[in-house]
């Protein structure tokens, strides 16, 4: 007893020493890396960020285009993705024999494709006109096909040493990664170019398929992925976060080559790309090469920004999901976008009441009370760049329930609302979020996504390093304000995957 | 006269542009690329310093941040657990972490490590044990002291033996609820053999017989210095970190111990299909294959050739690309350092082209073994490998780790440079040659987890179905 009081003040002291020194020697090494961060925008809006960093000779490159599952409409979601999955399909120039010849088949094929669509939505379809078009289809689809170099893109970026060719789509972005030996900056550049500048949607029918395959294995076959979309489905009556990205079945079944042209056109313009390059070259040369091979994308009209906000919840809600599985559970609060004032209050309130073994959930739900295996905060689901979730998941451990973890979070957040946090919670999370900007910085690719995400969603790469300031300006007060504002039970959502009976 | 001299101009200024090459020609995909060389790699000098107590280090100093990692292999696994107390190792790594030491309690330590912004954490994996810390460099002495009494003093509290059984407990009533894990657990278990301590998998029963004594027995018999390997990496400089280590880790006290060899692995080719019938899905997983082999092995090099080809050229592009029918696909003869890997060829597809698609997988795997890969495809296969091999020394941490990792398993400390020189050398006869000596397309096991109603056609018809169960024992009554 004796000894753990020592034990606790020499704690106690020791932070104070820390909170002091920590802030100046990582401020100093935020700033100094800051400092060498470089920005060049193309007359056509087209922006690079640049980072030289020449420990190793490789760089990393990160295509953030500003658009997501957010940005779609009833009868095309799921078209981002789908469209990320097309941006690997080649151009007029890669994945082809002979682009002229190709086109004419792709445009036959379309046409073809829409008149089976439309004789199949008639009150009465002819079934053998419909059966004699889609074999018409089939033929010409492999006709088509025979003009195909099957995914040259993808060898051609892999045999000059891309580790880490791939793209990922979210409610918010579309974003394209590459890392490549330092040498082949142009390579990347012209390949890469070539892609936005005149990309051709070929074999679209076939990887539709390959996306509702992935609609299945992701969401479909997994409980917690039917959660997930029935829960921002009711957490979002009217904005487009309601809607998951992966698309509902039906509009993947439909959605056309054209649309995906259209949305092309409407979302990849030049200004609404942003690009991060980390690792070892020099800003200038990149700078010199973008104008040479990026400039010539026409420059396009910034995208309107999404109309519909959603309006204020008018009461609890809940959503149930029944599947052969042990229960899960997920609460959200509605919270602002990223680059709200009140984002930094809110990232320590989630990390102090859910993030890591010390924190308040963990230490009651899993270690104190054992009703749950885990539990943690998730703070902005589904996506940031909008009004979003501050959120908590717990998995109930064996022969308890999910009311029984709901019941304890509960009485958590009211003692955060009613007492705030200490100051050596707030010293915690202030490291620790600090700790997690430097362990993500040693990483080009990391590196590459964080400045552009700072730059899009929040407004400023510089952010990525001054975040910083606002975090270490975060008082108890605030944190105590937060969760007041927030946590309302009037505004939550609560999710439960139910063992089916 | 006029004529050419104009072309003699051209000429000269198309000359002069092919000399300063980029600056003003912009390139199509298709251009020749000439690359200018690399920038030499900077192989960071790595410290190899064995411990009085038999600890060894490798040290690689790394200045651009200021952190420290540290990351340790101990020589035990869960291939050691006996097999009436299956999940005895990894609860064992588990509360070595979470249950305190004769200092501190274990929620002392989680509080003590967070507040700094540091992690040390620990797990128990089939053939080794690891430990990691992520420290802020001037925080170093605070997380060795802890990480020392962890290795050293560990109190094994009880409150966190149960928490750790509570764990166990509610994980194997969870393991049937996702798809992927059920195909990965029992495909598993078809090739290491159902009660192989390559496939084991706790039971309610195990749990239950598992006390303090054997958890203590566990540790007492692997923990040691002179059993474990460790790299650090970070921003110190390397003879004082010595020192500090020495201080530290170096009174750990080392003894007299034996790890008994690997349990061996005896297969036997066959076609077998099973089923795992799942109502509830849409979606089949399919796993199909056989034993695999070591790294060690001489045709490794040749074998990664084939693998690349296999899984991308042929798996991918045939069942993803050229027919939608699933999101991933993969087919690669798989190795481990010393125990045999696996011949894994998997894809999820819709119930409705299950048998299709894993006939056309039987297919490309036949294919490999029958006719020889093109040069385009060995090309390719190559180029990837040998253009983005310098992605193996991008970090400081990855060249330090893998020297631990090579010294632990008794490999050569330049086992990826010999591989590298292999692969340059691999012809198209070699991967042929490989393809026909290691697979046996004839003699696979193929597992379905799926929704056998919906299927394209019977399951019977790749051969006689073994149905097989994963309902969860129940755990025994408790005593009236």
């Amino acid at each position: 007893m004796h000894r753990k009081r020592g034990f606790y003040l020499k704690l106690i002291l020791s932070l104070a020493f820390i909170a002091v020194f920590t802030c100046f020697s990582l401020a100093q090494t935020f700033e100094a890396v800051k400092n060498q961060v470089k920005v060049h925008t193309l007359k056509n809006g087209m922006k690079f960020i640049v980072l030289e960093r020449h420990d190793a000779p490789v760089v990393s490159f990160h295509v953030y285009a500003d658009v997501g599952s957010a940005n779609e409409s009833y009868g095309i979601t799921g078209i981002s993705h789908l469209l990320e999955h097309m941006a690997f399909k080649g151009s007029k120039i890669v994945g082809t024999t002979d682009y002229e010849a190709e086109i004419k088949v792709l445009n036959e094929l379309d046409a073809l494709y829409d008149e089976i669509k439309k004789e199949k939505a008639k009150v009465k379809a002819d079934a053998e006109k419909i059966k004699e078009m889609e074999e018409q289809f089939e033929t010409l689809r492999l006709k088509a096909k025979e003009y195909v170099v099957t995914d040259e893109f993808v060898d051609m970026m892999s045999k000059e040493g891309d580790r880490q060719l791939n793209a990922y789509t979210s409610f918010d972005a579309t974003q394209y990664i590459d890392s490549l030996p330092s040498n082949k900056l142009e390579f990347w550049m012209s390949m890469t170019s070539d892609r936005f500048l005149n990309p051709v949607f070929r074999e679209f029918f076939k990887e539709r398929d390959v996306v509702m395959e992935e609609r299945r294995l992701g969401l479909e076959t997994r409980p917690i992925g039917r959660l997930v979309e029935d829960f921002v489905a009711t957490v979002f009556k009217a904005h487009p976060y309601h809607h998951h990205v992966i698309g509902h079945m039906s509009d993947l079944r439909n959605i056309t080559r054209q649309d995906v042209e259209e949305y092309f056109r409407k979302y990849y313009g030049p200004s609404n790309l942003t690009v991060g390059i980390v690792g070892d070259v020099k800003a200038e040369e990149v700078f010199r090469m973008a104008e040479l091979y990026f400039e010539r994308i026409p420059s396009e009209p910034k995208p309107e920004p999404i109309r519909t906000k959603e309006p204020e919840q008018w009461g609890e809600r809940r959503v149930t999901v029944e599947a052969i599985s042990q229960p899960i559970i997920i609460v959200g609060y509605h919270r602002p976008a990223a680059r709200h004032e009140d984002d930094a209050a809110l990232e320590a309130l989630a990390n102090i009441i859910g993030q890591g073994r010390s924190s308040r959930l963990y230490q009651v739900l899993v270690k104190e009370k054992k009703v749950a295996i885990h539990v943690e905060c998730l703070n902005g689901f589904p996506g940031n760049k909008f009004p979003n979730l501050i959120a908590f998941l717990a998995v109930p451990a064996q022969n308890h329930t999910s009311k029984e973890c709901l019941e304890l979070i509960d009485e958590e957040i009211g003692k955060i609302k009613e007492e705030s946090v200490t100051p050596e919670d707030l010293t915690k999370f202030k490291r620790n979020a600090e700790k997690d900007i430097l362990d993500q910085m040693k990483s080009n690719a990391r590196m590459a996504a964080l400045l552009t995400y700072a730059d899009v969603v929040l407004g400023e790469w510089m952010l990525t390093f001054d975040q910083v300031q606002e975090i270490r300006a975060i008082t108890e007060e605030d944190v105590k304000r937060v969760a007041n504002t927030y946590l309302i039970k009037k505004h939550r959502t609560i999710g439960e995957v139910v063992p089916e009976k | 006269m006029k004529k050419q001299k104009i072309l003699n101009i051209t000429v000269f200024f198309l000359f002069i542009l092919l000399c300063v090459g980029s600056v003003f020609a912009q390139k199509g995909p298709r251009d020749k690329f000439v690359f200018g060389p690399l920038n030499p790699i900077k192989m960071p000098k790595a410290e190899t310093v064995e411990l009085k107590n038999g600890l060894k280090l490798f040290l690689v100093e790394d200045h651009e941040y200021p952190t420290i990692d540290l990351r340790a292999m101990v020589k035990t696994g869960s291939v050691y657990e006996p097999s009436t107390k299956i999940g005895l190792g990894t609860i064992t790594a588990q509360v070595l972490r979470t249950g305190g030491t004769a200092f501190q309690t274990g929620d002392e330590i989680d509080k003590e490590l967070e507040t700094m912004a540091a992690t040390i954490e620990t797990h128990m994996d089939r053939d080794y044990s690891y430990l990691t810390v992520s420290v802020l460099k001037e925080d170093i002495d605070k997380a060795l002291k802890i990480l020392t009494d962890i290795l050293m003093s560990p109190a094994f509290a009880e409150d966190k033996i149960e928490l750790a059984k509570i764990q166990q407990n509610s994980i194997i009533s969870r393991r049937n609820d996702e798809i992927m894990q059920i195909a990965n657990r029992e495909f598993r278990k078809l090739i290491y053999g159902k009660e192989s301590p390559y496939a084991h998998h706790p039971e309610y029963t195990d749990t239950g017989a598992v006390t303090r004594e054997d958890i203590l027995d566990f540790y007492k018999r692997y923990f040691y210095p002179n059993n474990t390997t460790m790299a650090v990496w970070g921003d110190f400089n390397a003879k004082a970190m010595v020192t500090k280590l020495r201080n530290t880790l170096g009174k750990w006290k080392s003894a007299k111990i034996s790890v008994p060899p690997l349990p061996l692995v005896k297969y036997e080719y066959k076609y077998t299909v099973n089923l795992i019938n799942k109502p509830d899905v849409n979606q089949s997983n399919i796993m199909i294959g056989h034993i695999g082999g070591l790294m060690s092995n001489p045709d490794y090099p040749a074998l990664n050739v084939m693998n690349s080809i296999l899984s991308y050229d042929r798996m991918f592009k045939k069942i993803r690309t050229d027919e939608g029918l699933a999101y991933a696909v993969w087919g690669f003869y798989g190795a481990f350092y010393q125990y045999p890997g696996v011949f894994w060829n998997g894809a999820q597809t819709k119930s409705e082209s299950t048998v299709y698609a894993i006939e056309l997988m039987l297919g490309e795997m036949k294919r490999i073994t029958e006719e020889e890969v093109t040069d385009e495809e060995l090309a390719r296969a190559k180029d990837e490998y040998l253009n983005s091999f310098v992605f193996n020394f991008d970090s400081k941490e990855k060249i330090v780790r893998r020297l631990m990792t090579y010294a632990y398993y008794g490999y050569p400390l330049d086992f990826m440079d010999r591989v590298k020189a292999g692969v340059e050398k691999v012809t198209k006869a070699d991967v042929i040659k490989v393809a026909k000596k290691y697979l046996r397309p004839e003699k696979v096991q193929i597992l379905v987890v799926g929704k056998k109603e919906d299927f394209d056609k019977p399951l019977s018809s790749l051969g006689p179905v073994n149905v097989i169960d994963i309902a969860i024992p129940p755990p025994p009554r408790p005593m009236e």
